[in-house]
C-alpha cells in the first residue's frame, strides 16, 4: 500500500511537471529554459563534487596498492 | 511647473539606491542555488564535509541576505515618495507584481531562510534539502516579480490608459507575466547572479588554497563553483543576445545608443564598434574602431537587414510627437469638458500620448496649449533629440559588461579544467585570478543595470510616461537631504557587509573560536580555534 501511494504521488508530480513544461514552454520559453537550465547547472556542479570524491577514492586506492 | 533639478536629483537618488541594492542581490540569487547544489552533494554522499560547506557558505549568504533586504526595502517606498506621478499613472499595474513579490516570494524566502539556518538538527536530511531549495526558489521568485514589474516599464503590455482615471489599468495579467522582456531579463539577471556567486565561492576558496588552509574543503568548493560558473557564464551570453534582439525589436533608440549608431547601417558591412568615443553633443564619434560584417548578423540575425541609426530614429519620432501633442491637448480638453469630441480626438492619437508628454518639457511654461505655431518645429526637434538615451553611457556600460562577461568564461574554463585535473595548486595564477576577480561580476551586474535603465530614458514607462513627468514635486533641499542620508546609510551597509564578509571568510569553515581570534593570524591545523577536520 505504501509503495502504491508513493507511485501515485510520483505520478502526480510527473503530471504536474509535464503540465508545467507544456504551459511554460508555450507561453514562457525563457522561464522554462531557466527551470531546466538551473536544474542542469545544479546537477553538473554536484556531479563535479561527486567526481572529486571518486578521484580522491581512486587516489587512496592507488596509494594503498 | 516641474523643477528639472528635482527630477535629476530623484533620478540620481533612485539610481544610487538601486545600484547600492544591486551590490547584494546577485550574490543572494546565486549563492542560494549554489547552497542547494552543495547540500545535494551532502545528501547524496552523506559526507559531513558538504554539510559544513553548506553551513559555511550559508553563513556568508545570511550576512549578504540580511543587508541586501535592508537596502531593498527603501526602494519600494521611493516609488511613492519621489515618483508619485509615476505611482499614480501605473500603480494599478506596477503595484501588483511588487505586492506579489512582497507577499509571496519574499515571505517564502524569509521563512525558509530561518528554517535553513536553524533546522539542521530539527529536520531530516531530505527535508532540510527541500528547505534549501525553497530558499533558492524564493530568492529567485523575488527577482522574478521585480523583473516582471521592470518588464512593464521597458515594454508596457497588458494594460491600457484610461482617460477618465488618468492612469494605466490592467487588461491582461498573463501578458504582464509572460512579457518577453521580463522573461529574458529574469533569466539573464538570475544567471548573472549565479556567475557572481560562483566567482565569490571560487575566489574565497582560491584564497584558502593559496594560503594552504582548509585545502580539502576549498578544493571541493572550488570544483563546485567552477563548474557552476562555467555553465552559468555561457548561459548569460545566450540571454544577453536574446535581450539585444528584444531591444532591436522593441527599443531601437536603446540599441542605437548601445552600438553607437549615429546613422542607419549598410548591411552586411556594418562594423561592430570595439572602441569609440561617442560625443552626444555633436552626434558623432571622436574616434572609432570596429570589426566589419559583425553587427548586422549579431543584432538582426540576418545579412541583409539594416539597423536604423539615431538620425533616422529622431526623424521617425517627429510625427509621433506632433500626434502626441494633439493627444495630450485633447486629453486636457476632455478632463475639463468630458466632451465626446475631445475623447474621440484623444483616442485618435492616444498611442502617441507619451511623446506629447515628453514635449511638455520644451513647451512654454510646460503647457502644450501655449506652443505658438512658429515654435512647433523647434519644439518637435528638441523633443525628438530627447528620445535618444545617452550614447556614451550606453556604449561603454555595454562594452565593459560584455568584455568582462567573456573574460569570466575564460577564467571559469581554466578554473574548471585544472580543478577537474586536481592540479589547481600547480597553477597558482588561476587561483590568484579567481581571488582578484571576486568583485568583477558585481561590477558587471551594475553595468548591466545601467545599460537597461539608462537605455530606457527618457521614459519611465517606455513610450507612455516620460521620466521628467514622473517625479514628485519635492524641494531641492529635501532631495539633497534625503540623498545624502541614503548615501551615508547605504555606505554604512556596504562597510558592514565588507567587514562581516572578510571577517567570516577569514574565520574559515572549521572555526569554532571567538570573533576576536578571527583578526589574528590563522592558527595552524590542530591548534585551538579549529575543529578537528579529517579532510584537511
Amino acid at each position: 500500500m505504501r509503495n502504491f501511494i508513493k507511485i501515485v504521488a510520483l505520478a502526480l508530480v510527473l503530471a504536474l511537471a509535464l503540465c508545467l513544461a507544456v504551459i511554460a514552454g508555450d507561453y514562457g520559453p525563457w522561464y522554462f529554459a531557466w527551470l531546466v537550465g538551473t536544474a542542469m547547472i545544479v546537477l553538473v556542479a554536484a556531479a563535479g563534487a561527486v567526481l572529486y570524491e571518486a578521484q580522491e577514492g581512486a587516489r587512496g586506492t592507488t596509494r594503498e596498492e | 511647473m516641474i523643477n528639472p533639478t528635482v527630477v535629476e536629483l530623484s533620478r540620481l537618488q533612485f539610481a544610487l539606491t538601486a545600484l547600492y541594492h544591486f551590490l547584494f542581490v546577485p550574490l543572494t540569487l546565486g549563492l542560494s542555488v549554489l547552497l542547494a547544489a552543495m547540500e545535494t552533494v551532502y545528501v547524496i554522499t552523506g559526507k559531513p564535509l558538504y554539510k559544513e560547506m553548506t553551513q559555511f557558505w550559508g553563513r556568508l549568504f545570511g550576512i549578504n541576505f540580511a543587508i541586501g533586504v535592508a537596502t531593498g526595502l527603501t526602494m519600494e517606498f521611493e516609488f511613492g515618495t519621489n515618483w508619485s506621478m509615476y505611482s499614480h499613472f501605473v500603480g494599478d499595474v506596477f503595484g501588483t507584481p511588487l505586492a506579489i513579490e512582497g507577499l509571496m516570494a519574499f515571505f517564502m524566502e524569509s521563512t525558509f531562510v530561518g528554517l535553513m539556518f536553524f533546522g539542521w538538527e530539527r529536520l531530516s536530511k531530505p527535508a532540510h534539502l527541500a528547505v534549501t531549495y525553497l530558499v533558492a526558489l524564493g530568492s529567485n521568485l523575488s527577482a522574478l516579480w521585480i523583473l516582471i514589474a521592470n518588464g512593464f516599464m521597458q515594454d508596457p503590455v497588458g494594460a491600457r490608459f484610461d482617460p477618465n482615471t488618468m492612469r494605466m489599468e490592467f487588461t491582461n495579467f498573463g501578458a504582464l507575466v509572460f512579457n518577453d522582456d521580463a522573461q529574458a531579463k529574469f533569466v539573464h539577471t538570475t544567471i548573472a547572479g549565479f556567475v557572481t556567486a560562483a566567482m565569490f565561492v571560487m575566489g574565497v576558496s582560491a584564497f584558502y588554497l593559496l594560503r594552504r588552509q582548509h585545502r580539502g574543503f576549498a578544493a571541493r568548493s572550488f570544483r563546485i563553483a567552477a563548474l557552476f560558473g562555467l555553465i552559468s557564464s555561457l548561459a548569460v551570453v545566450t540571454l544577453g543576445d536574446a535581450l539585444g534582439r528584444l531591444d532591436y525589436l522593441l527599443q531601437r533608440p536603446k540599441l542605437a545608443a548601445i552600438e553607437g549608431l549615429w546613422h542607419t547601417t549598410t548591411p552586411p558591412y556594418a562594423p561592430e564598434k570595439i572602441f569609440a568615443i561617442p560625443d552626444d553633443e555633436t552626434q558623432r564619434d571622436i574616434v572609432s574602431i570596429g570589426v566589419p560584417y559583425v553587427l548586422t548578423p549579431l543584432v538582426t540575425h540576418s545579412w541583409t537587414t539594416s539597423i536604423p541609426g539615431i538620425d533616422a530614429l529622431e526623424r521617425a519620432a517627429k510625427p509621433k510627437i506632433v500626434k502626441g501633442i494633439a493627444a495630450v491637448t485633447a486629453l486636457e480638453a476632455y478632463a475639463k469638458t468630458k466632451s465626446p469630441a475631445a475623447l474621440a480626438a484623444f483616442r485618435k492619437y492616444e498611442n502617441d500620448m507619451g511623446y506629447g508628454l515628453l514635449a511638455e518639457r520644451f513647451a512654454p511654461e510646460e503647457d502644450l496649449n501655449k506652443i505658438a505655431k512658429r515654435d512647433l518645429p523647434s519644439i518637435v526637434n528638441r523633443t525628438a533629440r530627447a528620445t535618444i538615451p545617452n550614447v556614451f553611457v550606453e556604449f561603454w556600460s555595454f562594452r565593459l559588461m560584455v568584455a568582462l562577461g567573456f573574460a569570466f568564461i575564460v577564467v571559469f574554463a581554466f578554473a574548471a579544467y585544472w580543478s577537474l585535473k586536481n592540479e589547481l595548486e600547480k597553477h597558482p595564477w588561476v587561483l590568484k585570478v579567481a581571488m582578484w576577480s571576486i568583485p568583477l561580476p558585481v561590477l558587471v551586474c551594475e553595468y548591466g543595470w545601467i545599460v537597461a535603465e539608462a537605455g530606457r530614458q527618457p521614459w519611465s514607462v517606455y513610450g507612455w510616461l516620460p521620466t521628467f513627468t514622473s517625479a514628485s514635486t519635492h524641494s531641492v533641499g529635501y532631495m539633497v537631504f534625503s540623498l545624502l542620508g541614503f548615501v551615508t546609510l547605504y555606505s554604512a551597509f556596504i562597510a558592514a557587509e565588507l567587514y562581516l564578509m572578510f571577517k567570516y571568510a577569514r574565520l574559515g569553515p572549521g572555526y569554532r573560536g571567538t570573533a576576536a581570534e578571527a583578526v589574528a593570524p590563522p592558527p595552524a591545523h590542530g591548534q585551538p580555534g579549529y575543529a578537528d577536520r579529517p579532510w584537511e
